[in-house]
């Protein structure tokens, strides 16, 4: 990152000098910032692959590359982007930089098994990039690895699964950390009532991480012996069932989702109520909704099988799970919105990213009753209006949270405040862009267009066309963010403790927080998260 | 998109208008409020919040019970129209499927096979579906059906077609290199079209045995006809090509013989022919002995009488007409003697001599004002509504004249 002189705090004071002080370091920040620096490669990477799949996308018939070629693409993209973007982004990235400080305490209650987690991360992104480069080709199975085809491919399935069970390890020892420390660790006056609505959501991400990520782990290892040994689990002709391993693979793979949106919905929780200045509406409903979708979210993995041939009565189970987990997140969404009623609103960047994805989730989280009811599911399954969905719940989603997230903390940590009008500008664009690429995608799936297509009959060709024009402001609009914020870090102007004007711990110690964070004295909480009176914001 | 009048469809449209509907008023709800609320209550004008509300119980109790209520309405609604997907209307005609890469089989209960699924207008048609080697889906849009066809497994679809027309058929559980291209149609014919179709042997089609296996057994879906490599080599000028291949990982020269189109069949990982994935699947027992050397020589010899007819269409399309057969020169040049001889013409004004082969031909036929022959007047129309295997199989009989 930038060696400005002006940069103090965690930045500066460091047991070791230079690289090292970060590869060794236990500081949760530096951990952090060593999470961004590695998703926000990864997410750049990944969007570049998108971009080159809606690419192929603009025109029926070969484009710009060889189907295998496009095969092998979707599916790095998909790699890269959930287990190394997405599952780690916001709790990864954020949760250590902000968990502890927001629960007044100095570190995680494990530091080196921070570290360790981080270094999972790198050698299974590591092996990735050698599943992906080397010889044998890159993995063409989706990121759904789904046998039989998963066992016959004759890529670098293997490798690639190895490195995800790697990333999970990663992500189970987070879990694991996070857990402990909010029980253990908060300070004196933080009571789970006056918790930020950003750790309860870590929280209960924890949870899920710490009990699902076993099993991807273990669905990964049989994948990697049935093509070495041949074990024949997943092989109808040997007594093996492939409809197995699509339970195990979404066991684990749907609460993954919740992973990756829930900590998003705790940003949001966060930046509504700074920027109207208003307690969060129902703070009970939205925590205690926060676990009822990581407890109902794990049982409702059926819900991606109910053309597969799994029995009928598994989907009237299924289907109806589903939709009991549309009630909390439908529960935030107007929690949010009565937030707002009479508040005091400031349109900062975070802001109108809070607000776009409140706009975004509602479209993907509705657009999931389509696809959780049975019926309108046969249909819509497996086409490209699942895509658009995920992307609107994933994308639009927990990316947009990130955005939010990297808006409203980047200044705390850099100490240094990014330009707004850009900020806005690319706002616009990303929020116009994405609505675009995303819907257009959604109404060619309901035109009946299957996805992983490179190739598709001339119907669906306008839709895709409107869909890849979507995909370049988006691309356009994300260029412009970056290098925002960027420059902002670099050369922006210096901030105050509490640029936002916002009442929870970490907006009470200096920009960029010291190495410890809090000073000699332990800090006492006294009122809940989002009281904001008497918080005065700071001039920048 | 017209109003579908098929049952399946019917049903899956009413549950996706119902919860389309429902989710538009609630988005635009949430969005107006929002926008609403974010003018109203700007910071230029509200300076301080004039609200401390921590919530509300009511409030909060009636949008937890409200949407709890409407969520249950579409899973109900939603559940008892899956249904109808499911339960198959009495006396309905079994057609199997079987998905295999990339292409789908359809085999009837009097025996015969197709690479379309043929049915008949207004009867329930029950597709059972497997697959011989990864999981494919079975889909079409136009009835609202899906489902997988999984490897050692049986399940089904049913969908009933009010009117005739040719509906697609996609595969929807990718399955590799060809997943895009596994692309068919149902063909809904009338009740007596369909009677004929049914009805008819294999000879009676006309077309030969050896062509016909190919379709049914999804050769074409990777393989072409006409000199074209994209997933697989072509099975154009096959007999005594020279071709180099890797056996057991050892690079060797063969010509193209029954013997070596066997294995290829058979055991294709033996021989893998240069630049092409080891993708293709074994065939065994699915292609009889008697079959596989229909296949063997179809691919060799082609077949004695062309499959489609070059002198056939050379009179149905009026070629006579201005073109003789016997060396006479009427408005066009004579088709006598065509292959080898060579020809003045003249193209984008500068004269050129060039000898007439299958390439000059196609030009001539598709574009006949791209090249003008000496003495004859531009007055020839583009022959572009011909397809490819009709220009190659009037090109192949114009060259033996």
């Amino acid at each position: 990152m930038s060696e400005s002189t002006t940069y103090t705090g965690f930045w500066q004071e460091s047991p070791r000098p230079g690289i090292l002080g970060w590869l060794l370091s236990t500081d949760h920040k530096r951990i952090g910032i060593m999470y961004l620096c590695c998703i926000t490669t990864m997410f750049i990477v990944g969007a570049c692959l998108g971009l080159a799949l809606r690419l192929e996308l603009i025109a029926p018939g070969v484009t710009v590359m060889t189907p295998q070629t496009y095969n092998a693409t979707f599916t790095v993209h998909g790699i890269i982007m959930i287990f190394m973007f997405l599952i780690p982004s916001i709790p990864a990235a954020f949760g250590n930089l902000l968990l502890p400080i927001q629960i007044g305490a100095r570190d995680v209650s494990f530091p080196k098994l921070n570290l360790i987690s981080w270094y999972c991360y790198v050698i299974g992104a590591i092996l990735a990039m050698f599943a992906i480069f080397g010889g044998g080709g890159a993995p063409d199975t989706g990121w759904t690895f789904y046998v039989p085809f998963s066992t016959q491919t004759s890529t670098n399935v293997s490798l690639v699964a190895f490195a995800a069970f790697m990333l999970g390890f990663s992500s189970i020892l987070t879990g694991i950390n996070f857990v402990t420390t909010v029980h253990r660790l908060r300070c004196k006056g933080l009571t789970w009532g006056r918790l930020p609505l950003f750790v309860w959501t870590l929280y209960a991400t924890a949870w899920v991480q710490v009990l699902a990520t076993p099993m991807i782990g273990i669905t990964l290892v049989l994948i990697i012996l049935e093509r070495t040994f041949g074990a024949g689990l997943f092989d109808a002709a040997r007594g093996g069932d492939p409809i197995l391993f699509q339970h195990l693979f979404w066991i684990y793979s749907h609460p993954a989702v919740y992973i990756m949106i829930l900590p998003g919905m705790g940003v949001i929780s966060e930046v509504i109520p700074t920027f109207a200045r208003k307690p969060l509406f129902g703070y009970w409903a939205m925590a205690l909704s926060s676990l009822a979708i990581a407890f109902a979210g794990s049982l409702v993995w059926g819900h991606h099988m109910y053309a597969s041939g799994m029995s009928d009565f598994a989907i009237l189970i299924f289907s109806f799970l589903t939709f009991i987990v549309a009630i909390p997140s439908a529960i935030k969404v107007f929690n949010w919105v009565s937030t707002l009623y009479k508040g005091s609103i400031e349109l900062a960047p975070p802001m109108l990213f809070a607000l776009a994805f409140i706009f975004n989730f509602a479209i993907g989280g509705l657009g999931g009753l389509a696809l959780g009811a049975a019926a309108s599911d046969i249909h819509l399954h497996d086409t490209t209006f699942v895509v658009g969905h995920f992307h609107y719940v994933m994308f639009g989603g927990g990316g947009f949270a990130l955005f939010a997230a990297l808006h409203y903390w980047l200044p705390k940590f850099t100490g240094r405040m990014y330009r707004h009008k850009p900020a806005v500008i690319s706002w616009a664009l990303l929020f116009v862009g994405f609505n675009i690429t995303y819907m257009a995608m959604q109404a060619v799936g309901i035109m009946g267009m299957p996805r992983r297509y490179y190739d598709y009959l001339p119907q669906f060709h306008t839709l895709n066309l409107i869909s890849t024009i979507g995909s370049w402001i988006l691309a356009v609009g994300l260029i412009i963010m970056f290098v925002n914020l960027w420059q902002g870090a670099r050369k922006g102007r210096p901030v105050g403790k509490n640029p936002w004007g916002a009442a929870t711990l970490e907006w009470t110690i200096p920009s960029p927080p010291p190495i410890e964070n809090f000073g000699a004295e332990d800090p006492v909480v006294t009122k809940g998260p989002y009281e904001f009176k008497g918080v005065v914001a700071d001039e920048y | 998109m017209n109003p579908l009048t098929n049952p399946t469809a019917q049903g899956v449209d009413a549950v996706l208008i119902y919860i389309f509907g429902v989710s538009l008023l609630l988005l635009l709800g949430i969005t107006v409020a929002t926008i609403y609320f974010v003018i109203k209550y700007r910071r230029s004008k509200y300076p301080e919040p004039t609200s401390e509300a921590h919530g509300s119980l009511w409030l909060e109790a009636v949008w937890t019970l409200l949407p709890t209520l409407i969520v249950l309405t579409m899973f109900w609604y939603g559940w008892t129209h899956y249904l109808g997907l499911r339960d198959v209307p009495a006396g309905a005609f079994e057609v199997k499927a079987n998905g295999r890469m990339w292409s789908w089989q359809f085999q009837y209960e009097n025996g015969r096979t197709s690479n379309k699924l043929y049915v008949p207008t207004g009867k329930p048609i029950k597709v059972k579906l497997t697959s011989s080697d990864v999981i494919h889906s079975f889909f079409m849009p136009g009835f609202r059906i899906k489902r997988d066809a999984v490897p050692g497994m049986e399940s089904y679809v049913w969908f009933q077609a009010p009117e005739t027309g040719s509906y697609d058929i996609f595969c929807a559980e990718y399955c590799g290199t060809g997943h895009a291209d596994m692309i068919t149609t149902a063909e809904v014919l009338s009740a007596e079209d369909f009677e004929r179709w049914y009805e008819k042997s294999a000879a009676a089609t006309g077309v030969a045995r050896g062509r016909e296996l190919l379709e049914e057994h999804g050769c074409l879906g990777c393989h072409s006809f006409d000199g074209s490599n994209s997933i697989a080599p072509t099975f154009g000028k096959l007999k005594g090509l020279e071709r180099e291949i890797s056996h057991e990982g050892l690079e060797q020269k063969i010509i193209v013989d029954a013997e070596y189109l066997r294995r290829a069949i058979r055991a294709p990982g033996a021989d893998l022919v240069e630049d092409f994935p080891p993708i293709m699947p074994a065939y065994g027992d699915e292609i009889s002995e008697t079959d596989l050397d229909e296949i063997i020589n179809y691919l060799l010899e082609g077949e004695s009488k062309p499959l489609i007819d070059g002198n056939k269409l050379i009179e149905e399309n009026g070629c006579l007409g201005c073109h003789s057969t016997d060396g006479s020169k009427l408005i066009g040049p004579s088709f006598k003697g065509l292959g080898g001889r060579s020809s003045e013409v003249k193209r984008d004004g500068q004269e050129l001599k060039l000898k007439v082969g299958a390439d000059y031909l196609r030009r001539a036929i598709r574009n006949p004002g791209h090249e003008i022959v000496a003495d004859y007047p531009a007055i020839m129309p583009a022959y572009d509504h011909l397809s490819d295997e009709e220009i190659e199989a009037i090109v192949e009989e114009l060259l033996k004249k």
